[in-house]
């Protein structure tokens, strides 16, 4: 059963014919790629090198080439972290809420979505592993019997829990991706002419024939994949969210975290999926599978995700105030809204909850051009929020004695371009040798607008 | 699946010409072998009564894979090094849960992947046996295990449920 509304137009443009999708979204694999496309690796390279070298002095030299301090401890490391994992929640929100909510829309989109999602989670995980100072080290989390008693890990703390979930969500993120390349893999490889591509994607295919028995284990496998990420894309960020709400710092003791957290996540995650699929779209001639009407849906989502946002700083706001805490009070009023950090909170507070607000206007959400500088507005104001909520509670904590300014060195700088660089890489590799749009779940909803609607079949279709 | 004895093979253009043949044919008694598909059609496993007891595999690894969990927390935190962290009790539970919930979805995962992988015959290296390299393009093929059935009447029979092409291989 799927579910169908007369504002979502057809899902596919064209009246394409199944070689049709297959030709038009195999066509830039193995084709040498546009200037732009070298253009743009060459600055992920430059990125790239930045962050190895930023990455070096880290493992050389240690935390102290960063400018964290005994008060802020933490700084743009876990900023970075809790920010590129916000972006790796899209992938699992494009394709299992979507899938679990039979939102046929989603096929278009769920495969840059998740390809996105595994570059984040990989950027994410980067940081807390050099965060812990002796990064070879890190398996000391894991409980393995070991030769120090055995003395196992302190399954209490939510950084335990942390280390666990992300491991799993980029093990299921990464599973779920690849599963849903495994027919398109043999789709190129039944359908290229060059032996190498098809010994290749052979490989890459893992023997996939299409055969019905193969389909209904297939689509088993993806739903209790789908049915159980869910659960885990919720625990990974409430996780998160307990990394600080566990504290007693003030502005990171609130139950509001775990939800604010989760909403957020997908917020900064629908935001980039849209910067992607407007980019692709453009760059590839995809008007056809990625529609006006699929980016019109994901401005829809930010819109409201956004009012929920905007609620969330204001509870903050009310919460600190209703509660009477002077240090609560004293965060909220004299250190984020005004203060040394004021630009920060407000950078986040206007990205986030006011300038998404745009989309309430039909024409703003149909202008491609403004769409993409919205949703980029929304990744920055993502990226403030985790400095607000990071550096102004750390930075002045109860007694003035305890204060600390922060910014960055440029080692912490070169290990975020670092990972933007590692994040622009892989999704330009993704762009040259994977299928960008899931070919067989497009197939599969080719004719469901019109089945729908009962227009009959397409007559390109028909044989 | 191709076997060592011939196979008759339909070849349709569209899913309605694939399920109107598949429904005609089956009227008729004539169960095919297999159908390969370049998208999953749900109406078709249905005729061809095709079920997967994968959702069941998943529940039975997550029921006992949680067991498991909770064993392995309990003995390490509880008898075999038992640790006080923040006054909380040895077997603190309510703060097990989160960590149990994140271990079940990663063994579910990982198992009902191999359950996939063992069930479909689905693995690295593997060769696959195209009968025809159109089905994961643009064809429906309706295969036939030609010694179950009479040549002629298989032939008329999908000659008349309107197949492109009827291939012997």
């Amino acid at each position: 059963m799927s579910y169908a509304t007369e504002i979502r137009g057809p899902l596919v443009l064209g009246n394409k014919k199944l070689s049709q999708v297959s030709d038009d979204i195999v066509a830039p694999i193995g084709k040498p790629p546009g200037i732009w496309w070298y253009i743009a690796m060459f600055v992920a390279s430059l990125m790239l090198v930045y962050g190895a070298y930023a990455l070096y002095i880290t493992l050389t030299v240690g935390i102290g080439s960063w400018n964290v301090n005994n008060q802020v401890a933490w700084g743009w490391d876990i900023i970075n972290f809790v920010w590129w994992i916000g972006i790796g929640h899209a992938g699992t929100a494009f394709s299992i809420f979507l899938l679990l909510l039979r939102q046929t829309w989603r096929t278009s989109i769920n495969r840059a979505a998740e390809a996105m999602t595994v570059a984040a989670v990989i950027c994410a995980a980067l940081f807390p592993l050099i965060h812990m100072g002796r990064p070879w080290l890190f398996y000391f989390i894991a409980p393995y019997p070991n030769t120090r008693g055995p003395l196992w890990v302190n399954y209490n703390s939510p950084l335990f829990w942390d280390f666990m979930a992300i491991s799993a969500y980029l093990l299921i993120s990464a599973s779920f991706w690849y599963l849903g390349m495994i027919p398109d893999f043999a789709t190129i490889r039944d359908k290229t002419a060059s032996k190498v591509k098809k010994m290749v994607y052979g490989v890459l295919s893992f023997g996939w024939t299409g055969s019905s028995r193969e389909w209904i284990r297939y689509e088993g496998t993806g739903f209790v994949l789908g049915g159980i990420a869910a659960v885990l894309v919720v625990s990974v960020h409430s996780i998160v969210s307990t990394d600080f709400a566990s504290s007693v710092v003030p502005g990171w003791h609130t139950t509001l975290f775990p939800p604010y957290f989760v909403v957020g996540a997908i917020f900064s995650g629908f935001a980039m999926v849209m910067t992607l699929m407007i980019l692709i779209r453009k760059m590839y001639k995809f008007q056809d599978y990625v529609t006006n009407s699929h980016l019109d849906a994901i401005a829809r989502i930010l819109v409201f995700v956004s009012l929920i946002m905007g609620t969330a700083y204001l509870t903050e706001i009310f919460v600190a105030w209703y509660s009477g805490n002077q240090y609560e009070l004293f965060l909220i009023f004299e250190n984020r809204i005004t203060g040394k950090y004021a630009y920060e909170f407000w950078a986040m507070f206007i990205c986030n909850a006011l300038i998404p607000q745009l989309f309430w206007s039909k024409k703003i959400r149909r202008n491609l051009t403004v769409a993409l500088i919205i949703s980029l507005f929304i990744n920055l104001g993502m990226w403030y929020e985790r400095f607000n909520i990071i550096v102004t509670s750390l930075s002045r904590s109860y007694l003035p004695s305890m204060w600390a300014d922060y910014s960055p060195s440029h080692i912490e700088v070169g290990l975020f371009l670092g990972t933007i660089g590692l994040f622009s890489t892989a999704i330009l590799l993704f762009f040259r040798y994977v299928p960008m749009i899931a070919i067989h779940e497009v197939k599969s909803v080719l004719k469901h607008y019109e089945r729908e609607h009962g227009m009959g079949e397409p007559k390109s279709d028909t044989p | 699946m191709k076997t060592d004895s011939k196979t008759i093979i339909g070849v349709f253009g569209s899913e309605d010409s694939l399920m109107d043949a598949l429904c005609r044919l089956m009227a008729e008694n004539l169960e095919p072998t297999e159908i390969y598909t370049p998208y999953p059609i749900h109406e078709a496993m249905r005729v061809l009564k095709r079920r997967s007891k994968i959702s069941w595999a998943a529940w039975f690894y997550g029921f006992f894979g949680g067991i498991a969990v909770l064993s392995f927390l309990y003995y390490t935190a509880v008898i075999d090094w038992p640790l006080i962290y923040g006054g909380k009790p040895f077997n603190a539970f309510p703060s097990f849960i989160t960590v149990t919930l994140v271990l079940i979805i990663l063994i579910v995962t990982i198992f009902t992947l191999l359950t996939f992988s063992v069930r479909s015959k689905i693995y690295p290296f593997k060769k696959a046996l195209i009968l025809d390299e159109r089905v994961t393009d643009d064809k429906f093929i309706i295969v036939f295990d030609a010694d179950k059935f009479d040549r002629d009447q298989l032939f008329t029979s999908l000659r008349e449920a309107s197949a492109e092409e009827i291939i012997e291989k």
